[in-house]
């Protein structure tokens, strides 16, 4: 069975800061805040042409009208608004809100003309007399409500996706580090070969602190290509001492430009991975193969590991929590121009990295 | 005493073995690489202590110390492992023996001298632990003093009896001391129940026959016999094959 997995690295993507005026939390916030103005109109008024609950009852009205109907607009508008940059969002959104207040005021102003306008009724004298006036006034109060409110759930989304990036930066740490089976493994397979080959000990000691060291770097380093597949084989080398000839890697990765740019520790723990739950389940072991091309301005790595034909099938909830990293720093460092995607053609399991080629040059 | 060292490390058996080289009365019986390995040797070898590797290809170490538990006189075990959190847990509860990674001499010294015997419960604990892979790979019957593993994917059904249940499999019929709920639990969903006595391997299964008034039996691959579907039961399992 063939079954293929693609997606982009977006894990949680950067979402549009205007909330979801269709939701009834939302319209029931805009009630709120066109009551909270109209309260503060009519209480900043000195003279009351009716009494505070007359003159407070009128205002709603017209905020409300105002207020409902432009978010009826962005509901309707928001899709559009969300693929464009947060600057001209924002402007035309404001735009917008100050032509619903002046289409608003307009209907306002001419149902009083043609219905009440006439009659010397209470009615009529509810209704703005002097056109201009009442529309300018309005505009520069729509303008002034519209941008402070923008500007609120502007700053409201920021803080939350910090928020939510400092959790992800905790949960990119505790990811970062090497397995613990690994690192006991590995401590036991020195302690071993201490006394039957102290040089092959020796040996295994330094490649575990240097991979230790890359470990500890922070993880949105750059380091160039040649410096990470040294990772990568510095972790190979380990794991062939602790399984011996079950354990092949095939690299086929002579034609990548060495020097391109690369964050750090994105090979590494796909060989991990590729070891852990594909070679070590295989009594007789087998062959990674690590394969890269160019193509075009894009680099391209794969690793492909045999799969174990298991009836009960595992998940590895393991394996699915280091891809996530490994999409969340390439997209941090490539904003949506790298990719990794993961195929499981039933006896092999491939993971596929895409990114762009970052010669070292580009960054100085 | 015998001990067998189980690790699909080579350096790790390497390590126990010169540790084990200097522990006195005890002495390294053999080698192996995997459950399926130590359960062969250990019906040849009959070692007093197995110290096992946790997690090993093919069969791993609690499902292996689970088959080695069915023999007239299991050996005792000694589990080792480099990192099992919820393993070690269960094994601390339960005051099973257990090592871990890398071993140091005065520990395997004092674990060996205190070695025991799993007990039923023990056994059942750490299999609970060792979840997910709590479903065994084989299943093993006595024969002889010794352990025959039949893998799970060549068992055709399991037929309850009175007290026993008969296990078909490809390389013919054999007894086990199991409940039929119990196998039927542990391999679901790759055993359909399509009787009150009978177990059926879903992959096995070549056709479904109507046999008469909504009476249904099942046609298994590669034999001639056929299991009636108990009507209880004939909904479920024609839309679990259709399906």
């Amino acid at each position: 069975m063939n079954r293929s997995v693609s997606d982009s690295p977006s894990a949680p993507a950067p979402s549009f800061y205007l909330p979801d005026f269709c939701a009834t939390q939302t319209v029931l916030a805009v009630v709120l805040i066109a009551e909270l103005v109209a309260l503060v109109l009519t209480l900043a008024r000195e003279e009351l042409q009716y009494g505070f609950w007359i003159d407070l009852a009128r205002t709603s009205l017209f905020l409300l009208w105002i207020g409902l109907s432009s978010a009826a607009v962005l509901c309707y508008t928001r899709p559009v608004l969300a693929r464009m940059s947060v600057q001209r969002a924002s402007a035309v959104s404001l735009g917008l809100l100050v032509a619903v207040t002046l289409v608003i005021s307009e209907v306002t102003f001419w149902l009083g003309q043609r219905w009440f306008g006439g009659l010397q009724s209470a009615m009529g004298s509810l209704f703005p007399i002097n056109h201009a006036t009442f529309l300018l006034r309005n505009l520069f109060i729509a303008f002034i409500v519209s941008a402070l409110a923008l500007r609120y759930f502007y700053i409201a989304h920021e803080w939350r996706r910090t928020v939510e990036g400092r959790a992800r930066l905790r949960i990119d740490a505790l990811q970062a580090r090497i397995r613990p089976h690994f690192l006991f493994n590995s401590m036991n397979t020195i302690a071993s070969l201490t006394r039957t080959n102290p040089a092959q000990a020796e040996e295994a000691v330094e490649d575990l602190a240097d991979l230790f060291r890359a470990n500890l770097r922070e993880t949105r380093t750059q380091i160039p290509l040649k410096e990470e597949l040294e990772v990568a084989r510095l972790y190979q080398r380990i794991e062939e001492l602790r399984l011996g000839s079950r354990l092949k890697v095939k690299w086929n990765v002579q034609a990548l430009p060495m020097d391109t740019l690369v964050p750090s520790l994105v090979v590494q723990p796909l060989l991990e991975n590729a070891i852990y739950h594909g070679i070590e389940p295989l009594p007789d072991g087998g062959t990674v193969v690590v394969s890269g091309t160019r193509a075009g301005d894009n680099l391209e790595l794969s690793i492909a590991n045999p799969v174990q034909k298991q009836p009960g099938g595992l998940a590895h909830a393991g394996n699915r929590i280091a891809l996530d990293n490994i999409r969340e720093r390439l997209e941090l460092a490539y904003h949506g121009r790298a990719r990794l995607d993961v195929e499981n053609r039933g006896d092999e399991y491939v993971v596929k990295l895409t990114f762009p080629l970052v010669p070292r040059a580009a960054l100085q | 005493m015998k001990v067998l060292i189980v690790d699909d490390e080579p350096p790790a058996r390497e390590r126990l073995k010169r540790l084990l080289e200097e522990i006195d009365s005890f002495e390294v019986a053999g080698e192996a690489a995997n459950g399926t390995e130590a359960i062969a040797l250990a019906g040849r070898l009959a070692p007093d202590v197995v110290l096992m590797d946790i997690r090993m290809p093919g069969m791993d170490g609690v499902e292996a110390a689970r088959h080695l538990g069915q023999l007239d006189e299991p050996p005792a075990i000694i589990f080792i492992t480099a990192y099992d959190e919820y393993a070690l847990r269960a094994f601390d509860t339960h005051a099973v023996g257990y090592l871990l990674k890398p071993v140091r001499r005065e520990k395997l010294a004092d674990t060996l001298t205190r070695a025991a015997r799993l007990t039923k419960p023990q056994l059942a604990a750490i299999v609970k632990a060792a979840a997910p892979r709590a479903r065994r790979s084989h299943l093993s019957v006595r024969a002889r003093g010794e352990l025959r593993l039949i893998p799970v994917e060549e068992v055709l059904y399991f037929l309850a009896d009175q007290k026993y249940v008969t296990i078909r499999h490809r390389g013919g019929e054999d007894l086990i001391e199991e409940s039929l709920k119990s196998l039927e639990d542990e391999f679901d969903p790759d055993f359909l129940r399509i009787h009150r006595n009978a177990l059926v391997a879903v992959r096995h299964i070549a056709s479904i026959e109507r046999s008469g008034e909504g009476q249904y039996s099942v046609r298994m691959r590669g034999i001639e016999t056929d299991l009636p579907v108990s009507r209880r039961l004939a909904t479920d399992v024609l839309r679990r094959f259709r399906g």
